[in-house]
């Protein structure tokens, strides 16, 4: 079960800086992103073309301006919890250390991996591409062994693709290697 | 779990491998159209798989082409499969699977490429559309339908299987056009697909429902349906209802299915095309295809092709303009 | 009565070693595609059509619901084990599922599941014998007003599942419905929400939605916050399930198929509604709701058996109606089709002999099915021995083929990254997850029924409340809203909700 850290924390108060005020309050930039999406979501219903067949009171704009009246709303609401006090508990689990600050730099690693896959899987293939996904997202993650990673990578994907190809019939990119155009 | 996977995927590879073989077997024909791709615009298990696959199979079966590949490239209507089509420029071994559907998604989805943009080859099969209510509707003949339709367009909610520019859609939209009544106060309540279509119908939701004649075939053989009329040019066999046109309703309407190639093929590319989908057509499992799914034969080869699929464009477009949806 | 007469029929021309081979082919095919990512029975089942024209019906038919089933029983594998549901159908496991398999109860998750499913397709399929005509007529008589209310009441539910701060509980709701809006909208055919890109006018798939939720976000928030120190395997653990976990999932288990059988059976039900239904019922009758989110069996034996229970609830209108009340009904009806058997009202005189063996032989199926799954539990939980970081790189590697494979563009995988990140973003300022998951699977559905119903009435707001059964329906919502207050004038002191005390809220102190 997630326990409410209630007891007071003991690290400096820092909050009377400018910088410290944000880090404590870092749950604003949620409300922002809640009241972005709520006015993107309305501002997308209300250009919307207009004269569309619509019958009765509800048409194709009604639920998008509630939902996004939602997000505004909540964002308000949560912008009051947060300013009082609240604050939401990060997610806790078996692999997790929330006792350390975010390591930003494995994550953009892991994320730079899963792009690799997104750039390159049309250009080289899916047996390419899949290998430095795998590859990449162990090396993120803090693998470090030299023969090992790669090898499981390159079987796993080549393994993959010939499998989705060849045994399921579902295209895969196949890249230069495999001669599909 | 080693095992049980390479059991399965022996026995997948046993099925994939028999049919490779069956298709290897073949030889011999017009060897230009070897390894000719044909893309499925939407989902696998659909009208237009169904006939791309039926199409590819025949071809084998009859000696035509080898190696010919089905695959699918679903979204939007087909238009996502259309723009992959018109980016394939000069490339005289793919073809695409597309019918009257796609035409309307072009406009609902204002897709950049076009029909237009494409080489038209052959359309293969129509099907007309019927106009159906349940066995306890208060409605026994077309007439009641138009005379209340008139009266109160808003209170005939009208049941279709395909979403607003799909063929269910657009047929009542040309009854309606027909006896007078404007598009916009056609009350259309799109259902996905046939399932939820049948339930409105047969629950009496829907005052009557538009789909395509093959669909409830046993509903009607059993008498839970009754057919009003169906909007083709000739009566369906099988089917006691009059065409709209015998019952004083001025619309012909079938919904059909051809191929496509991509634009810019040579003039070789697109004979052997037109003669691959030509020779299929006058083969006899082609009939026997045919029969089995129940398909009327409309086939229509090349530059009549594309005249055919430029106006039933145009007058898609019309309706749709009418609706403000495209 | 004939019904077993004709069963017992079936039994005869079912257990022929051909017919048990097919049968056997079928489950295996299901299992190994259930456990793949991006590939559901409804693809399956058409991409090996071609395939069975050679093949008697009977058999053809017999592998199709072997695959169907056998994907049931297969969705749940990946679900628990890379929280990475494989289709629509599994994705509820993954909540309780995979929190399990990380405290290495996996083997017992995946037991709890294998059995769910068995009886889920077992009561499911003996429904389908009974009660086939009555269900046929009930599927014909629900229509949209009815459908918005289960909707609603369905949306009364999310609310156990909000978590213990309820505004940030609804926030992940609000998410959940903004990605729901994206696409096509359905009635008119208006674009929202897709910036112009054809590729979103679908919509997201709530199976790209939860894996990018449920496994790139927390493949992200992992990497974020990496436990370096304890590098130590998830534990094995024993590998049966334990008199206790028994004691706690038979009635799961039984509760499953009165949820999932209705749900399959009637058209715009389907299996997801239902089993997130299941999830919330669970929760609320455990006796150990504490550890709801940290891997309860319950929450996975309920919604596993209700899966399986819809799928032989869409079995049954189909095979006695012709009804396609989910995708792969829509590709076996075609299926029918091609083998020359015009589906419908008629099949059961005109096929009597196929149906009664596909019946018999969805049992044989189910036997089969729940003879392999078993087993194979310990040892697949046995996978999760793997270094951390190959378990997260194979599950963004899954998780990618998975999105990309439905419908081979690369856009699906920058939507899962985004959808990926929303999920990290989440988990760091801890919002729940599922009030997510569910906003994208009821909102669009509710928004649809609604204006259905609206527009068959022609605006007429009494289209929302003209059926028996949808009054009914308002009715338990306003008890259910109506229960605290109710309570309250009984006199009676239950257990105390776990509502979010506001007073608590701003009690608690800022961590820097």
């Amino acid at each position: 079960m997630r326990t409410a850290r209630r007891s007071e924390s003991s690290a400096p108060r820092t909050a009377r800086t400018a910088t410290g005020w944000l880090k404590a309050h870092s749950e604003l930039a949620l409300v922002a992103f809640l009241a972005g999406l709520g006015a993107l979501v309305m501002v997308d219903a209300l250009t919307m073309a207009a004269d569309f067949t619509q019958r009765g009171p509800v048409g194709p704009k009604t639920v998008p301006l509630l939902v996004g009246g939602l997000l505004v709303i909540i964002a308000l609401v949560l912008a009051v919890d947060v300013l009082r006090g609240g604050k939401g508990e990060s997610e806790s689990g078996e692999d997790i250390d929330l006792s350390t600050q975010a390591e930003w730099r494995t994550v953009l690693l892991l994320a730079a991996a899963f792009c690799s896959n997104i750039v390159l899987i049309d250009l080289v293939g899916f047996p390419i591409s899949g290998a430095i996904l795998f590859w990449g997202s162990a090396y993120a993650l803090g693998s470090r062994h030299w023969v090992r990673d790669p090898l499981i990578s390159i079987v796993l994907a080549v393994v993959t693709y010939l499998m989705f190809v060849y045994v399921l019939g579902v295209p895969l990119p196949g890249g230069p290697l495999a001669g599909v155009s | 779990m080693r095992k049980v996977l390479a059991t399965a995927v022996a026995v997948a590879a046993a099925i994939t491998l028999s049919a490779c073989n069956a298709a290897g077997g073949a030889a011999g024909g017009n060897d230009q159209m070897n390894g000719l791709r044909i893309m499925v615009p939407n989902t696998p298990g659909g009208g237009y798989d169904i006939t791309a696959r039926t199409s590819a199979k025949t071809m084998e079966q009859a000696k035509l082409a080898r190696a010919v590949e089905v695959f699918n490239l679903p979204g939007a209507g087909g238009t996502v499969g259309l723009g992959r089509l018109v980016n394939e420029k000069g490339n005289g071994k793919l073809a695409m699977q597309m019918g009257l559907g796609v035409v309307g998604s072009v406009y609902t989805n204002k897709a950049p490429s076009t029909l237009a943009d494409t080489t038209p080859i052959a359309r293969l099969v129509e099907e007309s559309d019927i106009i159906v209510v349940s066995k306890d509707s208060q409605y026994t003949d077309i007439q009641q339908v138009v005379d209340d339709w008139k009266a109160d367009p808003g209170s005939v909610p009208v049941g279709g299987g395909s979403s607003p520019g799909g063929p269910d859609h657009l047929a009542p939209m040309l009854v309606a056009d027909a006896i007078g009544l404007k598009a916009k106060s056609v009350n259309y309540v799109p259902f996905d697909g046939g399932g939820e279509l049948l339930a409105s119908i047969l629950g009496n939701k829907v005052a009557f429902g538009v789909s395509g004649v093959g669909e409830y075939l046993d509903q009607i053989e059993a008498g839970e349906l009754r057919v009003l009329a169906v909007t083709g040019p000739e009566r369906v066999e099988g089917i006691d209802a009059p065409t709209l046109k015998e019952a004083g309703i001025d619309v012909e309407f079938t919904n059909w299915r051809g191929v496509v190639a991509p634009p810019g093929i040579s003039d070789a590319d697109r004979k052997a095309l037109v003669d691959v989908y030509t020779d299929m057509h006058g083969s006899k499992e082609w009939k026997d295809a045919l029969a089995r799914n129940g398909w009327d034969d409309a086939f229509l080869a090349g530059d009549e092709f594309g005249t055919f699929m430029k106006e039933q464009s145009d007058e898609v477009e019309k309706i749709l303009k009418d609706l403000g949806l495209a | 009565m004939d019904v077993f007469g004709n069963l017992l029929e079936g039994f005869g021309t079912a257990i022929t070693p051909t017919h048990l081979l097919f049968a056997a082919i079928g489950v295996l095919l299901g299992t190994a595609i259930g456990v793949l990512p991006g590939i559901g029975p409804a693809m399956a089942v058409a991409l090996l059509l071609p395939v069975t024209y050679n093949i008697e019906p009977t058999g053809a038919f017999i592998m199709f619901a072997g695959i169907y089933y056998g994907g049931m029983f297969g969705g749940s594998t990946t679900s628990i084990l890379l929280n990475t549901p494989g289709e629509s159908a599994s994705v509820v496991t993954a909540i309780e599922g995979h929190p399990m398999a990380k405290a290495g109860r996996g083997a017992q998750a995946l037991a709890a599941a294998a059995i769910g499913n068995f009886t889920g397709a077992m009561a499911g399929t003996m429904l389908l014998v009974v009660l086939a005509p009555l269900v046929a007529n009930l599927a014909v008589d629900i229509g949209a007003p009815d459908f918005l209310a289960v909707m609603l009441l369905a949306f009364i539910a999310v609310t156990s599942v909000l978590g213990k701060s309820r505004v940030r509980g609804f926030a992940s709701l609000a998410i959940g419905l903004t990605l729901g809006l994206v696409g096509l909208d359905s009635m008119t055919g208006q674009q929202r929400l897709t910036f112009g890109s054809l590729h979103l006018s679908d919509g997201i798939d709530v199976v790209v939605v939860a894996v990018g939720l449920f496994a790139v976000g927390e493949a992200l928030w992992v990497a974020a916050h990496l436990r370096r120190a304890a590098a130590k395997p998830i534990p094995v653990g024993r590998p049966w399930l334990s008199r206790q976990d028994i004691k706690r999932s038979w009635k799961p288990w039984l509760r499953g198929p009165v949820i999932g059988f209705p749900f399959g059976a009637v058209p715009a039900g389907g299996a997801e509604i239902p089993t997130f239904l299941s999830y919330v019922t669970e929760k609320r009758l455990s006796k150990h709701r504490e550890e709801f989110d940290h891997g309860a069996i319950e929450g996975v034996a309920g919604p596993e058996s209700t899966a399986s229970a819809s799928a032989a609830g869409t079995l049954t209108s189909m095979l006695t109606l012709g009804l396609p009340t989910t995708a792969t009904a829509a590709v076996m009806l075609a299926a029918f089709q091609q083998h020359g058997i015009q589906p419908g009202p008629l099949l059961f005189q005109r096929e009597s002999d196929l149906v009664w063996t596909l019946i018999a032989s969805l049992f044989i199926g189910t036997i089969l099915l729940l003879v392999l799954n078993l087993p194979l539990a310990p040892m697949w939980a046995k996978l999760l021995r793997i270094p951390r970081a190959y378990l997260y790189a194979g599950i963004l590697f899954f998780a990618s083929i998975g999105a990309y494979a439905v419908s081979g563009s690369v856009l699906d995988l920058v939507v899962l990254l985004v959808i990926g990140v929303i999920g990290f973003m989440m988990r760091r300022f801890g919002l729940p997850i599922l009030p997510a998951i569910i906003g994208v699977i009821l909102g669009p559905n509710a928004e649809q029924q609604m204006r259905r119903a609206m527009q068959i009435s022609d605006g007429d707001l009494a289209g929302l409340v003209n059926t028996t059964f949808s009054v009914v329906v308002y009715g338990i919502i306003v008890l259910i809203l109506l229960w605290p207050v109710l309570r309250k004038l009984v006199g009676r002191r239950g257990a105390r909700p776990d509502g979010h005390d506001p007073a608590e809220l701003e009690k608690e102190t800022v961590d820097a």
